[in-house]
């Protein structure tokens, strides 16, 4: 891992890419070198993804392997699931991971179990990408991230990606996997000009492929008094908070996640035992979810590691539309400087 | 272009959308960083005109010398973005 962020800052001063731009190369290469690789979804073809996931790759693949389809999840992640199993190499993508709801008996019943289910008999080499997030004021039924939904399904991978190096990385990783990969982006990373992302997501990425493997959490920031766990947006607000913190002496460790199925739980505790104080942040719901996962993992098996404990996620209610609202419920950098303070006995 | 042989400026005037009717951009990514190697027709910036993005190819093969209007920054169609050095 140490190699991989060396890697990417000696590359920065040479050619950085915005997350989206990252994610098409990597699907672009992906398609030269393999023809049963192809691309469907609303929108991906003459307008690129509404948040840039396929721009530019119309152009050079054509319309039977970039293909724009009806709206209806049901049908086209059905379809994708069988060309997957008939051999086929799909990334389907949902416009909104909110609107996976009409089509989850493709993504949990069939996606997820139809290995299992065929005795092994097929297996179904698909990525199953989806837009995730808000900060933006999309309202309640545009802007979740449902992280813990889709990692609580057995059956799925599940990707979460953080920065454009990383996405490229863990895109190649999905596509070549030969079992369903759910890769959440978050719009609020991509590098869109009308959704402006923080800095941080725009990194260094090599023009040949190369891949992340999966279950492997990336330390984005050492440090020795606090472990804060993460993941996607969240990454860069913990890293914000973390150079806040850090005027008043207080060293935070930020580890990002990067995949949730699998999950590194070893670099979480190996984390956790060297600061012994636990901050998790997830812009997902905070009942039934990351949180509370990640805690119990830690609580499990390094128990007498664990002296604080303190969890900043979203409330268990509809995201508001509002500005204020909405800013108020999805978690800040102040709010985990807050976090990090109260878990430390600091009021 | 420059008044000296070996610099080339990044020009924008002919990457302007056709059906824009506004005369202000903005750019919104920078993809090379001041002091780095660019080949000709790579992407080095994209900036928005009317929440239309545009990629800005290095019109030469040099090193990036100066970037004249930042990440985030406003411009009035015409003006120039950077400059690069090809000697």
């Amino acid at each position: 891992m140490a190699q991989q962020e060396d890697d990417a800052s000696e590359l920065q001063a040479e050619r950085s890419l915005t997350m989206s731009r990252a994610m098409v190369e990597a699907i672009a290469h992906e398609m030269r070198a393999n023809d049963e690789v192809f691309y469907m979804g609303e929108d991906v073809a003459d307008y690129g993804g509404i948040f840039d996931s396929t721009e530019g790759l119309l152009e050079e693949f054509g319309r039977d392997r970039i293909m724009d389809v009806p709206i209806s999840e049901t049908a086209y992640l059905g379809a994708a699931v069988g060309a997957a199993q008939e051999g086929m190499r799909p990334i389907a993508e949902l416009m909104f991971v909110d609107f996976f709801g009409v089509a989850m008996d493709q993504i949990y019943n069939q996606l997820a179990k139809n290995t299992y289910m065929s005795g092994g008999s097929v297996n179904v080499p698909m990525v199953l990408t989806a837009a995730v997030g808000g900060t933006y004021n999309d309202a309640a039924q545009h802007s979740q991230t449902l992280y813990g939904t889709f990692a609580h399904l057995p059956g799925m991978k599940v990707v979460v990606p953080s920065t454009a190096y990383d996405a490229k990385g863990l895109l190649h990783n999905a596509i070549r996997d030969d079992d369903p990969v759910v890769y959440m982006f978050h719009k609020r990373l991509m590098g869109i000009g009308w959704l402006p992302a923080p800095d941080g997501p725009k990194t260094g990425v090599p023009e040949d492929d190369y891949t992340i493997p999966f279950g492997s959490a990336d330390v984005k920031r050492e440090g020795a008094d606090v472990t804060v766990v993460t993941l996607g947006l969240h990454v860069h607000r913990a890293l914000e908070a973390a150079e806040d913190l850090a005027d008043d002496g207080i060293d935070t460790e930020v580890v990002d996640l990067r995949t949730l199925v699998p999950l590194d739980t070893e670099t979480i505790r190996d984390s956790v035992s060297k600061t012994g104080q636990l901050v998790v942040v997830d812009e997902d719901y905070c009942s039934y979810g990351v949180t509370g996962e990640i805690i119990a993992s830690v609580a499990e098996a390094g128990l007498d590691d664990l002296q604080g404990v303190e969890r900043v996620a979203l409330p268990d209610v509809p995201i508001p539309y509002a500005r204020p609202m909405e800013d108020e419920v999805i978690p800040g950098a102040d709010d985990i400087v807050a976090a990090v303070r109260a878990v430390r006995g600091e009021t | 272009m420059s008044g000296t042989d070996d610099r080339v400026a990044v020009e924008t005037a002919d990457r302007w959308p056709d059906d824009a009717d506004e005369d202000i951009g903005v750019v919104v990514n920078w993809f090379a960083a001041e002091g780095s190697h660019v080949e000709e027709g790579d992407a080095i910036c994209e900036f928005q005109v009317e929440k239309v993005s545009v990629d800005v190819p290095a019109p030469a093969t040099g090193t990036l010398a100066a970037i004249t209007i930042g990440e985030d920054e406003e411009f009035e169609r015409g003006e120039r973005l950077a400059w690069l050095r090809t000697a």
